[in-house]
């Protein structure tokens, strides 16, 4: 088995056998993960699942029970490094009301070693990146809530990092928002060539802007991959819908049940839905239908189907994660 | 990567720059000077009073100049704990103080540069002492002593009580709880200079005059401007204030290593 520094050398982030608990209460378990450098990772779970614990351990604000962790190839036996690698958006994370927008960002520069000049050459050039550059001489107290993500995704680039952790960088803003948000994380993402862990609750954003997906469940990682791989292993149910004769359509669903194939009347009154078995695929499910139909005289007029959601898949990985 | 990015070796000193913003947001806000407006409200409200006890002959000019520099030196210190309490409970409870521990910069000199803030409320209330000491000590020559006595323990004290408001902020969960119990400890060390002579007598009374270090300050306050002992007479008063300024920020620098966010990760 390799050890994290030995194998971290393209990896952004690499997790092995992590534990935290809170008490009797576990909040993760044996977590194991690693995460290509330049990856943009969406990190999804329930309420509860872990996902601001591993963000805390990952930027070394809490220490594991257990376990070994290197990210952007920093040990985890050298925080204050990774510290000057990483740049993160706390969820909930509180901005000083009365200092302004640049005094602020110059504040964490100089915090993570620039001189007073770099500092705010940084604070400006990165208030511009966000959108907020007619808004540099503004106190904090004045800018909107989705202002001040912004502000706070420009403080966690104040260091140039290589890996970036945005812990629910859109909760409570409006779609419009929501969209300026991931515009940014998409372009950050792209223009810096950084690593972004990126938590959130909202599946679409990380359909948008995310090349790869993890699912937390109860401290557990329970799925990994790319959205189409996520989907595809979490057996996530997927739908079609078939077009027959309207004066056929109670026919066909018996004879489609009969074949065991879930199917039911949709609401045009030519159309029927079909459930897809979850161990097949969508060309087998489509062969088996149509078959079906086909050998009893029924005509079938169009097909179509509809891949698993991440939404499906996260449901289906994540199960009962809220029932305690 | 810009030029600034990524130095093992800071630029200015991690304290000097969290000091520098904790002193400008204590005194270009509102909140700095409220406090310097109750302070002085509280010295001129005393100083009406000795100077009108004097006219009545109740009080000799050297206990009204004793008087107004142990309130000075008390008010003082009352301020400097309480913001020294504020510093890491507060930014905790405003969701600030995670930011600043992402940073790569050493926790103790966030710990120094916020007790240098906290401090600076001392340095300020004293100078604007100064005039009310200078005003009732002028016919009795006695304020070059009192002034610099009273510079020295409070600054004694002062350095002693953010220490005990640091450590205190470090570890609560909540800025009330920080402030309640900093302002339960002044309250504690206050107690002894108010019991009775007679309480004090005895050895066990002489022990908690000289272990508490805010009772021992403002009794050497006392021997020098009252009574008129001279600092080397009186040093020995001296000793516990000396020793808790230096333990108790030392502790709190040591300490600022297991500063931490105090809550658990939520989702």
């Amino acid at each position: 088995m390799t050890t994290p520094s030995e194998s971290a050398t393209a990896l952004a982030i690499d997790v092995r056998g992590l534990r935290k608990s809170y008490g009797d209460k576990v909040a993760v378990e044996s977590l194991d993960m690693q995460v290509v450098a330049g990856t943009v990772v969406g990190f999804l779970g329930p309420n509860g699942a872990g996902k601001t614990t591993v963000i805390r351990i990952l930027s070394t604000l809490l220490a594991p029970d257990r376990g070994t962790f290197a990210v952007a190839s920093v040990s985890s036996s050298n925080p204050v490094e990774i510290r000057r690698r990483i740049g993160v958006l706390p969820e909930s994370a509180g901005y000083p009301p009365a200092q302004t927008s640049e005094e602020w960002l110059c504040y964490h520069a100089q915090l993570f070693g620039a001189s007073r000049t770099a500092a705010r050459e940084t604070a400006l050039r990165l208030l511009a990146e966000v959108g907020l550059a007619d808004r540099s001489r503004s106190r904090i107290a004045n800018l909107s809530r989705g202002m001040r993500q912004r502000l706070g995704i420009a403080r966690a680039l104040v260091n140039d990092p290589s890996v970036v952790f945005l812990d629910e960088p859109t909760l409570g803003l409006d779609p419009r928002g929501q969209q300026q948000v991931l515009d940014l994380v998409a372009r950050i993402a792209g223009e810096h060539s950084v690593t972004v862990v990126l938590s959130t609750h909202t599946l679409a954003e990380v359909e948008q802007v995310c090349s790869r997906v993890m699912i937390l469940n109860r401290g557990r990682l329970v799925a990994d991959g790319t959205v189409a791989e996520v989907v595809r292993s979490a057996a996530a149910p997927r739908s079609g819908v078939l077009v027959v004769p309207a004066e056929l359509r109670q026919r066909a669903i018996a004879v489609l049940a009969a074949q065991r194939i879930p199917a039911t009347a949709a609401s045009r009154p030519d159309e029927i839905g079909l459930t897809l078995p979850v161990d097949a695929t969508i060309e087998q499910s489509s062969t088996a239908a149509l078959n079906t139909l086909l050998a009893a005289d029924v005509p079938v007029l169009g097909l179509a189907f509809e891949g698993g959601r991440l939404s499906d898949a996260f449901l289906a990985v994540t199960e009962g994660a809220n029932d305690d | 990567m810009t030029d600034m990015t990524v130095r093992s070796t800071p630029a200015v000193s991690p304290a000097l720059v969290v000091a520098g913003r904790e002193l400008r947001d204590l005194w270009l806000s509102a909140r700095g000077l409220a406090l310097m407006l109750v302070y002085t409200a509280v010295l001129s409200i005393t100083t009406y009073l000795v100077a009108s006890n004097q006219e009545l002959n109740f009080l000799e000019q050297r206990e009204a100049v004793g008087l107004i520099v142990q309130t000075a030196v008390a008010v003082g210190a009352l301020l400097v704990v309480l913001g020294a309490a504020d510093s890491l409970s507060g930014e905790r409870e405003r969701g600030s103080l995670e930011s600043l521990l992402l940073t790569p910069s050493p926790r103790g000199a966030v710990i120094v540069g916020k007790g240098a803030a906290a401090l600076s409320l001392w340095l300020v209330a004293y100078a604007l002492a100064i005039p009310y000491i200078w005003w009732l000590g002028r016919d009795v020559d006695t304020f070059g002593v009192a002034a610099v006595s009273g510079f020295v323990v409070g600054s004694l004290l002062a350095l002693f009580l953010t220490g005990v408001g640091l450590l205190i902020s470090a570890f609560s969960r909540s800025n009330a709880a920080s402030l309640s119990v900093s302002f339960l400890v002044l309250l504690a060390l206050y107690v002894p200079h108010q019991m009775p002579a007679e309480a004090m007598r005895g050895w066990v009374g002489e022990l908690l005059l000289r272990l508490d270090p805010f009772t021992s300050g403002l009794l050497f306050l006392d021997r020098l401007i009252v009574h008129e002992h001279t600092a080397g007479q009186e040093i020995g008063l001296l000793v516990a204030p000396i020793v808790a300024a230096i333990a108790l920020p030392a502790a709190a620098v040591v300490a600022a290593g297991r500063l931490t966010l105090l809550g658990r990760g939520r989702s």
